[in-house]
Order: structure tokens, then sequence, then C-alpha cells
């Protein structure tokens, strides 16, 4: 069997990638890609933990964390959409129009 | 049985009920309710004279009357409270003489205003009846109060009554600002007088007027020494200094009410007022008001030497103060408002001097005379068509008889020319004050002495008054052609002037002390009643507490007596005889000029309106203001402070908001990155 | 149950004021709420409480109905009335008909908002005035802030904002500060109780229970609980130097909002100094008597001087109320039946004139529009009646005798005067001091009155300047009415005051 620090170094590798995603990329659906991404890890690290405490509670949130993500995808798109019919881009950037 | 003192409680509720009526239903009523006023005031004199037949002893034995009618707070069964507040009548030859003389006064100055007011076609005639009608009820539970706060709330009446009375013209400037000033000023008087009330309740836990256990009989047994246990002194004071305190805290009221020095500013501006008001007021109620509580607690004063004292200075001062103001008016009512301050300043010398009797018997002359010249010179006013300045007449004498030898009457009782009613009781004021102040209070013959100037000066400006008037050639049109007066006019007139003759003859003491007959009828009036309110124990009250006995001239008592009354006399004369050298001659001029700097001084009423005025105008709204400018700078400024520093930090802070999505989620790593190093730190990861 | 019925009517009656058209608003809430006062009266006719409701007295109408737990504490549904709340159940149901009478005129828009959110605020003042445990309290007391929150800053003048933000959170603070007081006191008793009744922890308290909390020994927990809920309540009377919010609240508050700012919602700050601060900590108020009394004697003082200084009819009233309620603060501390009976008279009389005073000022406000005193003279000219009430609402509340602010003022002084409190008769020089008001009152508002009310009739208008309706004075004379009535026999309030205020004095003073 896989010892879990395997899987928690591949969860950490793959949220740093998405961390790293959103904190350098402007484009809206990069964005999106990149919260996917962290989303996934956690989702890598609950599956893990399910399998290792032999308890499928991990796996069942992992499935609501899809649900959701699914959900999420849907919106994010949808705001990509409006940002695109209102700037003409998708650079998220440009809509700062809730600062201070 | 049913007595008049039944009946007491109607003559306070008659007028009463007349001002209802006359507030809600005068404007559908002939005359204005003058008539609901007339018959109440007329119900409330039968009342009285009734009522004094019963306690001179026609319908039976001599009595007095004491009676609690109502529990006004306190009256609660297992009540935790101290001292039940109640409402009473007390009825005794005192205030018995003093419900005649209001409801008479009254009762003429009803009818006279049907000449003053109705006839000249005046607004606003249901309102002026109104506050007649609330004024004399005021003025009447008053003098049957039977305890201090009872006194006080109706003197507090009154005072509210002339407010509307003396303003009565409100569309004009002057009136409304007399009206607020006369409040004001007897407002400042009532504060001590209210103060003292209190003290009064603080220290003897009554304020009751009469009986054993009212608090002029329980002072006296604390200073006798016997039940002094009873009495509470406050501020750790002996008894006869904390008396002394609040005798003279009572005397504030007193001061401010019966417009003695230095609060008398208002009553001459009260000149603005309807002229029939202006009788009631000086004559019977309101100024009355403050001598007759005096000599409603004498007891209480009479206890204390120093508050004796200053009684007697204050009203020789003030007697002679305002005599000297006189001299110079040129408004007829302006003299009669001076000749006013200067008879109560009399009557309170009287009562400083141990003169209880003569301070009575002078208030109820004055009330005669003084009642009858404001209404004589109202009688003037119209004929003159509301012009009241002296130098505007002249000769009104012929084309006007009743008014003229009314005011006569009166002007000589006044000037206290024998023998009219004047001149008995001044004359006694001036007795009491001299054999006092000879019988080892060297402090009354300064008094006395004041008092004895203002004789001359009160001869003179009454004689001026009069001549300028009624003497001389008319010098204006009006004065030629005057206007007509009624009976409702002369009616009142008659009356007061028959009153001002006659009213002293029941007190010639000269005469009784000469003839040695029994005919000091106010002295053995006022020597029964309830005990502790009597004369005699009064003058025994003087004589234990503050060491007044009789000293005499030569000739003993009766040589003292009509020395006193010769000099006297003698004064007035001599003052009526200036006036009459000076003002009667067919064209008189001002001599006024003689008087060099004075005159400045006396025309500006020695400057007493100015520095009062600049007190409540400058000082205290500067003082307002600035304490404004601090309110909203500082008080608020701080309140306004604390809420701009969290304003200013929150809108440094709400810069990070930056609209940018990247930033935020920069942030959100930091902080994660921040929580897991303290984590890290706290658990030891890095050891 | 009457309380519940009352309470839960009033609410009812807010809520379908909310859904009433405009037009029927007004005329819809005042008939709601005449409910309330019918109710009210009829608990007056039926009350037979007896003794102080928070010192095992007898309480009328209580009811207890277990609620929450939290944390070990029952809290419960706790409501009844004793001497004291009665007479100020009373002065709200009646001052709320009156005050939506009088919004009639002046309120032209959405009204039935308004009126909704006027019957709101009673419903919850009704509470504040019965409630007996301190949560459910507290629930009420803050509740009173939101409607007046919208009532100031949806109808109220150009500064509108700026007020109700000031009077929200000014007072919501100082009620943060006295709740966390008040709750350092209820865990500092211990075990010594298991809710926050206030019976409970006022008994607890005079019994002598109190222990150590967070470090500070008894003694010092009462000082600085009491401290804390003073500051509290001084915020709400509003005593100088928290006074601020006042003035500013009551000139952008529409005149019946004022009416009821001024009569019913100061009262819940003296209300509850009585309650909770005098009730339940007499040993700290007795030792800081002097401070507490130079208080009282600055805020009638001061306060006055301030009037004084006003050229806004309404300011002069709002700084008067600030007068008015330093009396208050003088008659709590004396500890004589006089004093805090006087103290407690002093809130419904005070309730009754100053909303006299503001109804007045409105009605005249609301033909003249204006409320300056340079812009109009002889006002009495043309609006005879109205200014006849204001004349006379003007003399009550300069302690004219036989109106009910003249028995409210001599029953605090005497009190006061006479009370040993201070050791050598202190108090009687602070109440000499705190009397002077009484000529200063005097000063402004006649000052105030001949400038507007006398002389010849000036204004300047493009309307014909005419009496106003009836549907205006009539509230006026209605309250005269109450204030006569009070001042001839205070006993109608005054023995079952003194009745509830007999335990609070008790044993305090020895």
């Amino acid at each position: 069997m896989v010892p879990p620090q395997y899987y928690l170094l591949l969860a950490a590798a793959i949220f740093c990638i998405g961390l790293f995603g959103i904190l350098t990329r402007r484009n809206a659906l990069l964005f999106l890609m990149s919260v996917e991404l962290m989303l996934n890890a956690a989702n890598i690290n609950l599956v893990a933990f399910s399998v290792y405490w032999g308890n499928v509670t991990g796996q069942t949130l992992s499935l609501f964390t899809m649900a959701l993500a699914a959900a999420e995808v849907a919106i994010g798109i949808g705001i990509i959409l409006t940002l695109y019919r209102n700037f003409g881009d998708v650079d998220v950037t440009d809509a700062a129009s809730m600062r201070w | 049985m049913v007595g008049a003192f039944d009946f007491v409680p109607a003559i306070v509720l008659l007028p009463f009920f007349s001002f209802l009526v006359a507030l809600f239903l005068g404007k559908y009523m002939p005359k204005g309710g003058a008539l609901a006023g007339i018959t109440a005031t007329a119900g409330s004199l039968l009342l009285s004279i009734w009522t004094v037949l019963t306690v001179a002893g026609f319908t039976g034995t001599a009595t007095t009357y004491q009676q609690t009618l109502y529990t006004w707070a306190g009256g609660m069964e297992g009540t935790p409270l101290p001292y039940e507040l109640t409402f009473g009548l007390l009825i005794d030859p005192l205030s018995s003489m003093m419900l005649l003389i209001v409801t008479l006064v009254a009762f003429l100055v009803h009818v006279f205003s049907l000449g003053y007011m109705n006839d000249e076609g005046e607004t606003g005639l249901p309102r002026y009846y109104a506050g007649l009608g609330l004024f004399s009820a005021s003025m009447l539970g008053f003098v049957v109060a039977d305890n201090l706060l009872m006194a006080f709330m109706f003197f507090e009446l009154v005072g509210l009554c002339s407010y509307l009375l003396i303003g009565f013209w409100f569309r004009e400037e002057a009136p409304p600002s007399a009206a607020k000033k006369a409040f004001l000023v007897t407002r400042f008087g009532d504060y001590f007088f209210l103060i003292g009330v209190v003290a009064v309740f603080a220290t003897f836990g009554t304020a009751a007027f009469a009986g054993d256990g009212s608090f002029p009989a329980l002072a006296e047994a604390a200073l006798a020494g016997e039940g002094g246990g009873d009495v509470n002194t406050l501020f750790g004071l002996d008894p006869q200094a904390w008396f002394t305190v609040v005798g003279l805290l009572v005397l504030g009221g007193v001061v401010g009410k019966s417009a003695q020095f230095p609060l008398h500013t208002w009553l001459p501006d009260a000149m603005e007022g309807p002229t029939p008001v202006s009788a009631l007021i000086h004559a019977a109620t309101m100024v009355a008001a403050g001598v007759y509580l005096v000599a409603r607690m004498y007891g209480f004063y009479a206890l204390t030497p120093t508050t004796l004292a200053i009684i007697a200075f204050v009203g020789g001062f003030t007697a002679l103060f305002a005599a000297t103001m006189g001299v110079v008016k040129r408004e007829i009512k302006q003299v009669l408002a001076y000749s006013t301050i200067s008879q109560y300043g009399y009557m309170m010398l009287a009562l400083g001097s141990g003169g209880y009797i003569a301070a009575t018997f002078h208030l109820m002359t004055h009330a005669f005379f003084k009642a009858l010249l404001f209404l004589g010179a109202g009688s003037v006013i119209i004929a003159m068509h509301h012009n009241e300045n002296m130098w505007d007449m002249g000769g009104l004498k012929d084309r006007m008889p009743t008014t003229y030898y009314t005011f006569l009457a009166g002007s000589l009782a006044l000037a206290g020319i024998f023998p009219f009613s004047g001149f008995w009781s001044k004359d006694e004021v001036l007795y009491e004050a001299l054999v006092h102040g000879l019988g080892g209070s060297p402090l009354l013959l300064a008094a006395w002495a004041m008092g004895l100037l203002a004789v001359f000066f009160t001869g003179f400006y009454t004689f001026r008054m009069v001549f300028l008037t009624f003497h001389g050639k008319p010098r204006t049109d009006t004065a030629r052609n005057p206007h007509g007066v009624r009976w409702n006019v002369k009616g009142p007139l008659a009356v007061l002037a028959v009153l001002a003759v006659v009213a002293g003859f029941i007190n010639m003491v000269p005469v009784a002390k000469l003839t040695g007959l029994e005919i000091e009828f106010l002295h053995d009036w006022l020597a029964h009643g309830p005990s502790g309110l009597t004369s005699e124990h009064y003058s025994e009250l003087t004589h234990d507490y503050a060491n007044y006995s009789v000293g005499t001239l030569v000739g003993g008592e009766l040589g003292t007596a009509l020395i006193s009354g010769a000099v006297s006399l003698g004064l007035a004369l001599a003052g009526a005889g200036l006036a009459y050298s000076l003002y009667n001659v067919p064209e008189p001029v001002e001599h006024t000029d003689r008087l060099g700097s004075a005159k400045d001084v006396l025309f500006n009423n020695y400057y007493q309106d100015e520095y009062q005025v600049w007190l409540a105008n400058d000082v205290a709204r500067g003082i307002s203001r600035g304490a404004d400018k601090f309110d909203q700078g500082v008080v608020d400024g701080v309140v306004n402070g604390i809420s701009s520093v969290s304003l200013l930090s929150g809108s440094r802070v709400r810069r990070i908001q930056t609209g940018v999505v990247s930033n935020y989620a920069a942030l959100l790593t930091l902080g994660l990155v921040a929580l897991l190093v303290i984590l890290g730190l706290q658990g030891g990861w890095f050891v | 149950m009457i309380i519940e019925a009352l309470i839960a009517f009033t609410f009812a009656a807010a809520l379908v004021t909310f859904v009433l058209p405009d037009r029927l608003a007004g005329r819809g809430a005042f008939a709601l709420s005449l409910v309330p006062v019918l109710g009210s009266l009829y608990m007056w006719s039926q009350f037979d409480a007896s003794g102080n409701a928070l010192l095992g007295g007898q309480t009328a109408f209580e009811t207890v109905i277990p609620w929450l737990e939290v944390a070990g504490y029952e809290i419960s549904w706790y409501v009844g009335v004793d001497g004291i709340s009665l007479p100020l159940v009373v002065l709200t149901t009646v001052l709320t008909s009156l005050a939506i009478v009088s919004a009639w005129t002046p309120i032209q828009h959405r009204q039935s908002q308004f009126f909704g959110l006027m019957l709101f605020m009673e419903a919850n003042l009704l509470g504040v005035f019965t409630a007996l445990d301190f949560f459910l309290w507290f629930i009420f007391w803050e509740a009173v802030l939101v409607p007046m929150y919208f009532l100031i800053g949806v109808w109220g003048g150009p500064r509108r904002k700026y007020a109700a933000i000031k009077f929200f959170v000014y007072t919501n603070a100082a009620s943060l500060i006295m709740f966390i007081g008040f709750m350092a006191l209820v865990l500092g008793l211990g075990d010594s109780t298991s809710s926050f009744a206030l019976p409970d922890v006022a008994q607890a308290l005079r019994g002598g229970d109190l222990g150590s909390f967070y470090g500070l020994d008894a003694n010092t927990l009462r000082v600085v609980a009491f401290a804390a809920m003073f500051f509290g309540f001084a915020v709400k009377v509003p005593v100088v130097p928290v006074h601020t919010w006042l003035p500013d609240a009551h000139v952008e508050a529409p005149t019946p909002v004022s009416v009821m700012l001024a009569g019913v919602l100061l009262k819940m700050g003296t209300y509850a100094l009585l309650r909770f601060n005098f009730t339940m900590l007499p040993e700290v108020a007795v030792e800081y008597a002097p401070f507490i009394a130079a208080i009282a004697v600055l805020s009638v003082i001061y306060g006055a001087m301030l009037a004084l200084a006003q050229q806004d009819l309404k300011r002069i009233v709002a700084y008067s109320s600030v007068s008015s309620m330093g009396y208050v603060i003088l008659g709590l501390v004396a500890y004589t039946a006089y004093g805090v009976g006087g103290a407690t008279f002093q809130m419904v009389a005070h309730g009754l004139i100053s909303g006299l005073m503001f109804m007045a000022v409105g009605v005249i406000y609301n033909t003249t529009h204006t409320r300056m005193v340079g812009d109009m003279s002889g006002m009495a000219d043309r609006m005879p009646v109205t200014t006849g009430i204001l004349i006379a609402g003007a003399f009550g509340y300069m302690g004219l005798p036989l109106m009910a602010g003249f028995a409210a003022e001599f029953f605090i002084f005497t009190g006061a005067f006479q009370s040993s409190v201070i050791a050598g008769n202190g108090l009687a020089l602070f109440t000499a001091a705190a009397m002077f008001g009484i000529v200063i009152v005097a000063g402004y508002l006649l000052f105030a009155m001949q400038r507007t009310l006398f002389g010849p009739f000036r204004l300047d208008t493009d309307y014909e300047v005419g009496p106003a309706p009836l549907h205006d004075t009539l509230p006026l004379a209605v309250l005269l009415v109450c204030i006569i009535a009070l001042g001839v026999a205070p006993e109608i309030f005054f023995s079952m005051i003194t009745d509830a205020v007999d335990p609070v004095i008790g044993g305090v003073l020895q």
C-alpha cells in the first residue's frame, strides 16, 4: 500500500500549482482552472485519508466537493461570460469596481 | 350648623369659576364675561363680610377656623412619606380682614373695568376677565392658606396671573416685555422662597401656620429650650442662626413680590398692563401678598432679631428710595408705581420694628387709597384718550369733578394728611419704629429716619401729581375736551374715596391715648384669634427674642405718639406745600433741572434697571453663549472626534480593498502562510 | 396575561399598519393605538401590586414562562408591573396615541411605514417598562433603537442621517458598556443566582452575595459595575456631559418623534437607573453621592444655560429636557421617599410636559415652516388656541403650582434637601444650587415666548397664517388636562410610586 505521505505530497504539489496559477495569472479562465486544481488537491487528501482510516466519510465529502466544483464552474463560466461582455476581455484585474 | 366658614372655599372658588366661564364662554356672553366676574366677586365679597362678622362674633361667639381640606400628597395609608402636604383654610382676624379687602377691591376693579375696557371697545375681553377672575381666586387662595406650601403655590399662581394681565396687550412690544420682567424678577425672589419652604419642611416637618404643631410654635419651643428635639437644624447651625437663614430665604419671595429693594424694578414696568389691573396688583393682590406673608408667619419672624432688623432696614430704605424716584416721573401711573413701592416699604418697616398691627393697618388703608388712586388715574387716562403724561394734562379739576375730589381724597390719604386714613396708619408705622428704636434698638432709628424723610417726598410727589393733573390750565386739546366717564367708573371711585377717608378711624392710636377712649378697634380685632397668632403674642415674642421694648421721648407714650404724629404731619405738609408753590400755577414748568446731576440718576431710577438688565441680558446670555460654544466645540467635539478617529482609521484600512481579485488571493495566501508559521512555531515543528 | 396581550397586540397593530394604504395609515394607527391605551387603563383599574417588583414586593400581572437556558442561567419571559412601572406604561400608551394624531399633519409621505414604526416602538417600550428578566428587557431596550433610527433617518430634517447615526451609535455603544457592567455583576454573584431575573439579581446584591470576579474583589466590582451601568444609562437619560446626541436628534426628528423621544425614550434611562443602579447597588450610590449630585446639578444648570443660548425652539426644549432630567438624578440620589418618589413622578410629569411642548412647537412649525425664534413674532395673534396651550405648557415647564411639573420638582426638592446621603447636609446645598434651574428655565422660556408669540405679527410667508386644525390642537388640550390633573391630584400616581420606592430606600440611610 502506498504510504499516505506520497498522497499528501502529491496533493500539496497540486495545491501549490493551483495557488501559483491564481497568484500569477490574470486570465479568468486560468483562474477557474487553478481553483479546480486546488479543489482536487483537497479531494486527493480526503480520499487518501479515507483509505488510510478505512472510513468512507472522506470519500463522501469528496463527492460533495465535486458537486460543489461543478456548480462553481457553472457560475464561474457565467461570471466570465459577463466579464467578457462588459470588458471585452477576461482579464480579472479589469473588473476593479469593488475597489474602495 | 352651617356657618360662614363652610362657605369660605366658595370665596376662592367663585372667582375661579368666573375664570372658567369667561375663558370658555366669554365670547358668547354680553360684556365679554364681565358679568360673570362681577357676580362672582360680589358673591365673594358678601361671603367675606359674613366671614368677618362671624370672626368678630356677631353670630354668637367670636371664632376662628382652621381646617385641612385636601391632602395633596402623602395621604395614603402606610405611606413612607415623612409628612403630608395639605391644603387647608385658616380664618382668623388677619386673613378675614384681608379677604374683605381683596374681594372688595376685586369687585370694584371688575366694575371699573366695564368703563375702562368694555366702553373703550377693547378686544380680547374674555381673556381679560378670565385673567381677573384667576387673579382674584389665586390671591384669595393665598390669603386663606393655612400652611406655607399652599401659600407658596398660590403666590406663584398670582405671579402667573400678573404675567397674563400685564401682558394683556400682547400685540404691542412693551407689555409682553414688562410681563416677562415682572415674572422673572419675582421668580428670582421665589427661588429663595422655595428653598425656604423646603427648608421649613426639612426643619420642622410641617409648614402649618397655626396650632401647637405649627412651625412658628415649634421654633418658639426650640428656642425656649422645650421640645427642641423635634426641630432638625441643618449644617450644624444652632436654632437661632438656622431660623434666621430660613426666615431670610422666605423673605426673598416677599422682597420680590412686594417690590422691595433690590427686586422692585419690575413694578414700574408693570404699568404697561391695563390700569384696573394695576389697581388690583398694587392695592390688594400681588404686591400685598409679600407683606401679608410676613404678617401671616410673624410668629416665626419675631423670633429672629437679625431678620427683623433686615426687614425694617429694607423697608425703610425702600420707602425713601422709591419716594425719591417718584418725584421726577412724568407719567401719572409711574408716580403711583413708585409710591406703591414706597408704601410697601413702610409696611415692611413696621413689621421689622415689631409693629404688626401698624403694618396690617397700613396694608388695609393703603389698599383702599391706592386702589382709589389707580382707578382715579384710570379715569383720567380714559378722559385723556390713553395719554398718561401729566405734562399733557392740567385743569381737569373742573371737567371731571367726581374724579378730582375722589382722587384728592386718595392723595391726601397717601400723603398722610390729617385726618385721612393714610395719616393714621403711616403715623402708627413710624411711631412703632420710633419707640422700639428708642427702647434699645438703635438700628431701628436709622430705618425710622429714612421712613420719616420719605414722608416729605411722599407729600411732594403726591401733590405734584395732583396739581399737574387737575390744576392749572389745560395744556393740550385732549385736556381741554376730555372724554367723559360713566357710572361704572364713578361708582367704584366714590366707594373707595369714602373708605380712604374713614378707614383710618378704626385705629386712631394718638386719639385713643389722648382721650383714653377704647377706640383702637384694629388692636382689639387683631388681639384675638388662635393662640400664637395674636398681636399680643407677637409683641411678647419681639420683646423676648429681639429685645424690643418701648422707649419714649418727653411725655411718655402719649407725648411720643403726639410728637411723632406732629412731625410726620409737618413733613407731609411741607412736601405738599413745596409742590403747591412749584406746581399749583397756571403754567407749571419742570423744575427738575434744579436737581443738577441728581436728576439723571433719578430719571434713570438709580440705574437699578440697567444693572439688572445687564445681568439678565449680557451676563447670563454671555455665559450661556459661551457654554453653547463650549458644548458644541468641546463636549460635542470629543464625541465627533471619537467618531472621526474610527472613520479615519476605517478610511485608511479600507485601502487594502483594491478590487483586484489577485490581490485578495495573495492576501489570503499570506494569511494562510502566516497561520501555518505561527502554528508551526507554537507546535515546535521547526526545532 | 394582559401584558403579553398588550405587547402582542401592539406588534400586530404595527404589522397591520405597515400594509395599510398610506392615506388610511394615520387614522388606522390611531384607532389601533387606542387599544393599548384602554388596556393600560384597564391594568391601572385592576392594579393590585404592593411594594417593589425587584425587592420582594407583590407584582401585578406577573407572568413567568421559561424560555432558554444559557450557560447554566435560566432565561424566561418574565413580565410584571409595580408602582414604578405602571405610570410609565400608561404614559407610553397615552403619549403614543397622541403623538400619532399629531403626526397626521406633518407626515406626508410613506405614512404607513411611519405609523407602523411608531406602533412598533410603542410595543418595545411597553416591553422595556414591564420586563423583569434582564435578557428580555435588554432585547426590548435595544429594539427601541431600531424604529427610532428609521423615524429620524427617513422622516427627519436636513441633517437627519447624521442625527440618526449619532443617536444610534452613541446610545448603542453606551448600552454595550452597561451590558458588560451588568454581566460582571451577575457573574460576580456566582451561585447566588441562576437566572437573569432582575428580582433575583437585585435581592442577591442587596443581600450582600456579591463575590469577586475577574480579579476584582466585591467592592471594586460593585463600583466598576455601577460606573459602567451609570454611564450606559446616563447617555440615554441624557445627563451632561454625554448629552450631545439629544439636541441633534430632536432638531432633526419630525415633531411626533420628538414627542416620543423626549416623552418616553428619555425615561427609559432614568427608569433603568432607578431599577439597576439605585435599587441594586445603593452602597455605591451613597458612597459616590457627592459625585452623582454634582452631575445632577451640572445637568440642571448647564442644560438650562445652553437652552438660554438657543434660537431654535426645538433646541430650547431639547436642552431644557437635559435640565429637567437632572432633577430626576438629584431625586434618585437623595434616597428619601419624597426624593426617589418625586424622581419617578418627574419621569411621568416631564413626559407629559415635554411632549406637550414639542407638540405645540410642532403645530406652530406646521404653519410657519420655521422654528427659529427670530423668524416670527406675534403668533398669538393668528393661532390663539395653540399659543394659549403653549403658554400653559411653558408655565408647566417652569414649575407652576397645580401643574404636574411643580409637584414633581417640589417632591424632589423637599426630598433631596433633607436627605442625609451626604454628611453634613451636603445634599441640601446641591439641591439649593439645582433649584436655581427654576429661574433660568423661566428666563429662556419667557424670552422665547415674548419674541415668537407676542408683539406685532410678523412672518414671511406667501400664504395666509391661520389657526391650526382641530386634530392638531386636541392632543395638546388632552395633555394639558392630564398635566393639570396630575398637578392638582398628584396622588393619582404618587401613592403607588411611593409604595414601590419604599423598599428601594429602606435601610440605605440610617
